[in-house]
């Protein structure tokens, strides 16, 4: 018995089946990386730190140590690496309570005074004035160490974010948002974090902008 | 060709992606791969029909 020429293009059961098995895979993918991405955005702990276990995003007490960027052969870019310990504001033994509130002071601050309206944070915001999601790495703070009386880099940049207005920066000069002290050293806690947190070499380039190690990686001076 | 793992969290996606195609063409082949099964069993199932 022969059989009969059938066309399976044609045959709309075909589409059905087709969609759905790619629609339903797909939904099932996207589940899984939900899943998956979660488990690489969510944050150590300080024993993570302290026993040296690498994650994404490191523990708030991640202030409490030096952070340099160092390039990866391997990954073809830089990546934040946590050295010893280091004193932010003074102190290396911030506890994990009050590194957290510090940073999540900061995290509000800068919502509050829209600090992504002109700058970017994880690639979130504006491009009008510099990247803030390395800023801590910046080389240029040294020269706002001089600049602005200070003994830190922290302290610079506490001084500078209460009254950038006073301090030469940018052509595009910051503002005055009338950030408080306290802001200010949440504000900069918050961008140590952040420097911290391993972006797969985001933002692009900005370790090798800087190529006497002295002037700004942001501002590519 | 597999290259050993370097990503700081480990994970099956971050294995497969060794490269900008490799993720893509590995789940283009298992979406793809079953759609020939699909077609088949249709083809069948229209000849018995017909």
């Amino acid at each position: 018995m022969s059989r009969k020429v059938v066309s399976v293009w044609t045959s709309i059961p075909f589409w059905r089946k087709s969609a759905a098995w790619v629609t339903g895979f797909a939904a099932i993918l996207l589940i899984w990386l939900t899943f998956d991405s979660m488990s690489q955005i969510s944050m150590g702990t300080d024993t993570d730190l302290r026993n040296g276990i690498t994650k994404r995003v490191p523990a708030p007490t991640v202030i409490n140590y030096k952070i340099t960027y160092e390039m990866d052969i391997k990954r073809g870019h830089e990546v934040p690496k946590i050295g010893e310990k280091e004193k932010f504001f003074g102190r290396d033994d911030w506890s994990e309570e009050e590194a957290s509130s510090l940073l999540r002071l900061g995290k509000l601050a800068s919502q509050a005074k829209n600090c992504m309206n002109c700058h970017t944070l994880l690639g979130n915001g504006a491009y009008y004035a510099p990247d803030l999601t390395k800023a801590w790495l910046d080389p240029a703070w040294e020269n706002y160490i001089l600049m602005t009386d200070s003994k830190t880099k922290e302290e610079a940049m506490s001084k500078f974010l209460q009254n950038p207005s006073m301090y030469p920066s940018h052509e595009r000069m910051m503002p005055n948002l009338g950030i408080t002290q306290k802001e200010a050293m949440g504000l900069v806690a918050f961008l140590k974090h952040m420097s911290s947190i391993d972006t797969n070499g985001f933002p692009r380039n900005f370790g090798r902008m800087s190529l006497d190690g002295k002037t700004g990686a942001i501002h590519g001076k | 060709m597999i290259d050993p793992f370097v990503d700081v969290v480990p994970s099956f996606f971050a294995t497969l992606n060794q490269g900008p195609l490799t993720l893509t063409l590995f789940l283009h082949t298992i979406i793809v791969l079953p759609m020939f099964w699909i077609y088949k069993a249709e083809k069948k199932r229209l000849e018995e029909e017909s």
